[in-house]
């Protein structure tokens, strides 16, 4: 079996001892398709026992050893370090971002969990009907297909990790959790109704910036952002009159009535008041021959456009 | 190289400088740019968050207007080309979607066959004209500029819909820097998010993270930034100032768009690309240029 010398740099730190952490360099004799979880239970067995770090089942099932491989969040079990190494050169080891650290690769993840329970992930029941044991609560394989996506989860944290909103929106509940919301939303047996929409606004439904992170490094291809995109389409049907919904709603009037986007009623629609808080740089725009016009003229075929947005919004009726 | 050429709506609005600059760069590398100009906007994933079906037809009626002239998309802005080879893989991975938006676009008598590519310039000049070439053309080779590359998010995210480079370690445009001369800065915050998706909605946020990025580029040594994407131009340039204040930093650093950067080193005068509108001077990059 082919094996070549790695060198592993892990992230250290010892509340007992260390005031700030620091990295520790390991080389290790990396075998074939061995992971970076084997490489760590390697430099713990043989190198230096103290290397603290969660690990479970090691088949990417359990979640528990997320941490981030050369900045990015991973299972640790699921991710050959062979592939790292000849990417980056070595294997940077640190423990996951956006979750306090307590000691070496592990994590206090009460923040993320708490995140997740904002958004009451469980399934509300109808107590009537539940109490009903004579009647089986099926989901068509359609309705199960949904939810069920949703459901392979498994909470290992990696999104909430790599979540550039969060970094700087601590009142973001995060990806995770939105993406549980919406796996009980799909769910025809859930009674939680509007309710469970409604209250997202104030938990950070608008705050995702789409970055698509939470794709990327789901280890369960997750994709939470197509998640938040369906929960923010099923507010805005349901009358959300957000700073978000309006600038969704500016934005399709705006599509409808010239095909294009329209930054200046775009922005207008969306900011109302706020707009006099950019006053200077919209002067300044109009100097440099860069302000948008909010007398955009429609494009050529429009009534294409519209034509389509008619029948879209009939579908959206049925 | 001919491609039907869809710049989208910020291009067209207050990137002019964007729109002006690809013009001079196709006409230097003799790319042939078709413009669909009865295209609508790709609804830059904020449609979709209203109406997901309204954004699958918009888009899969660009698509037919390019698949009738037998050329694929060519876009200048991530944004663009994030949506619409979204819209695209959606089709490719769901045929009665496919079939759904086609019933639609028959009502306008037109029709979305499935045989096109999407790409953005970046890709065309890698994947298409090829670096090599490329350097080939460069007459002013912009030695000694340290360059920052800010990929954002939509040129190689989510992977398995852009399909164009490794997601974890992106070259492209180091590659790119490379090849016109100058020298790319590694700095942390170039394959994150520009915070433009939300600069109406959660202005502080996006602040912060316009502002981090900026500041930790020029920590690094950078000259200017430069981006692929329209709209992180917009958060990068355009807000600089203003996000910067809110983290109590005092510096600028210029940021060009793509085109804008190959220009100059294809040797198209600085004022033909447009630099006279940026908010934030390009004065200390291009002096003496």
């Amino acid at each position: 079996m082919k094996s070549q010398e790695i060198t592993f740099r892990v992230l250290r730190f010892s509340p007992e001892t260390d005031k700030k952490p620091h990295y520790d360099t390991f080389k290790v004799e990396v075998k074939g398709r061995m992971t970076v979880l084997d490489a760590l239970e390697n430099i713990k067995h043989e190198q230096d026992a103290s290397l603290s770090f969660r690990r479970s089942c090691r088949s990417g099932i359990c979640g528990s050893c997320a941490m981030k491989i050369n900045d990015l969040t991973k299972l640790a079990c699921k991710t050959r370090a062979a592939v790292e190494a000849s990417k980056h050169g070595e294997v940077l080891v640190e423990p996951m971002s956006n979750m306090p650290l307590i000691r070496d690769l592990i994590v206090d993840m009460g923040e993320f969990w708490r995140e997740v329970d904002r958004g009451k992930p469980w399934l509300i029941v109808d107590e009537k009907q539940a109490a009903d044991l004579t009647k089986e609560n099926l989901l068509t394989k359609e309705q199960l297909q949904i939810s069920s996506k949703l459901a392979d989860c498994i909470m290992c944290g990696a999104c909430f990790s790599d979540c550039v909103s969060r970094v700087f929106d601590k009142n973001f509940n995060g990806p995770a959790s939105l993406a549980k919301i919406h796996r009980f939303v799909a769910d025809p047996r859930d009674k939680g109704g509007v309710g469970r929409i409604e209250g997202l606004v104030t938990i950070g439904l608008w705050s995702c910036t789409h970055c698509y992170f939470c794709w990327s490094q789901c280890p369960r291809d997750v994709r939470p952002v197509v998640a938040i995109s369906a929960l923010r389409a099923l507010s805005f049907d349901i009358g959300d009159k957000s700073q978000g919904a309006r600038h969704v709603a500016a934005f399709i009037d705006s599509v409808r009535s010239s095909g294009m986007l329209n930054e200046a009623t775009l922005y207008l629609r969306t900011m109302r008041w706020n707009t006099l808080r950019d006053f200077d740089l919209i002067l300044r725009m109009t100097v440099k021959g860069k302000a948008p016009s909010p007398f955009g003229r429609p494009i050529p075929k429009i009534t294409e456009v519209r034509a389509l947005y008619r029948l879209a919004h009939e579908v959206k009726q049925k | 190289m001919k491609y039907a050429y869809y710049p989208g709506c910020v291009a067209k609005s207050s990137a002019p400088e964007l729109y002006d600059s690809t013009a001079q760069v196709a006409q230097k590398l003799d790319i042939q740019l078709v413009e669909l100009t009865a295209a609508s906007c790709c609804g830059a994933g904020v449609i979709n968050e209203g109406n997901p079906f309204l954004n699958v037809v918009l888009n899969a009626r660009t698509f037919a207007m390019a698949e009738s002239m037998g050329l694929d998309i060519l876009t200048i802005c991530s944004t663009c080309q994030g949506v619409m080879r979204h819209v695209k893989w959606q089709f490719d991975s769901d045929s009665s979607l496919q079939a759904k938006a086609n019933e639609a676009l028959a009502k306008i008598g037109m029709q979305y066959i499935g045989k096109l590519e999407i790409k953005h310039l970046l890709w065309a000049l890698i994947e298409d004209y090829g670096l090599a070439k490329l350097e080939q053309k460069v007459v002013k080779p912009l030695k000694g500029f340290k360059v920052a590359p800010f990929y954002g998010c939509y040129i190689f995210r989510p992977p398995e819909v852009l399909q164009f480079e490794d997601h974890e370690k992106p070259t492209s445009l180091e590659r790119l820097i490379t090849a016109l001369g100058a020298e790319p800065v590694p700095y942390e915050g170039e394959t994150k998010c520009c915070g433009f998706p939300i600069l109406f909605v959660q202005r502080e946020t996006a602040f912060e993270m316009a502002a981090s990025y900026v500041n930790n580029a020029k920590q690094k040594g950078a000259d200017f930034m430069v981006t692929p994407c329209p709209l992180c131009h917009i958060s990068l340039d355009t807000y600089q100032k203003k996000s910067l204040n809110q983290i109590k930093v005092s510096i600028d650093l210029p940021v060009m768009h793509l085109p804008q950067m190959v220009g100059l080193a294809l040797g198209v005068e600085p004022e033909k690309l447009g630099f006279s509108r940026h908010i934030v001077s390009t004065a200390m990059v291009l002096h003496g240029w």
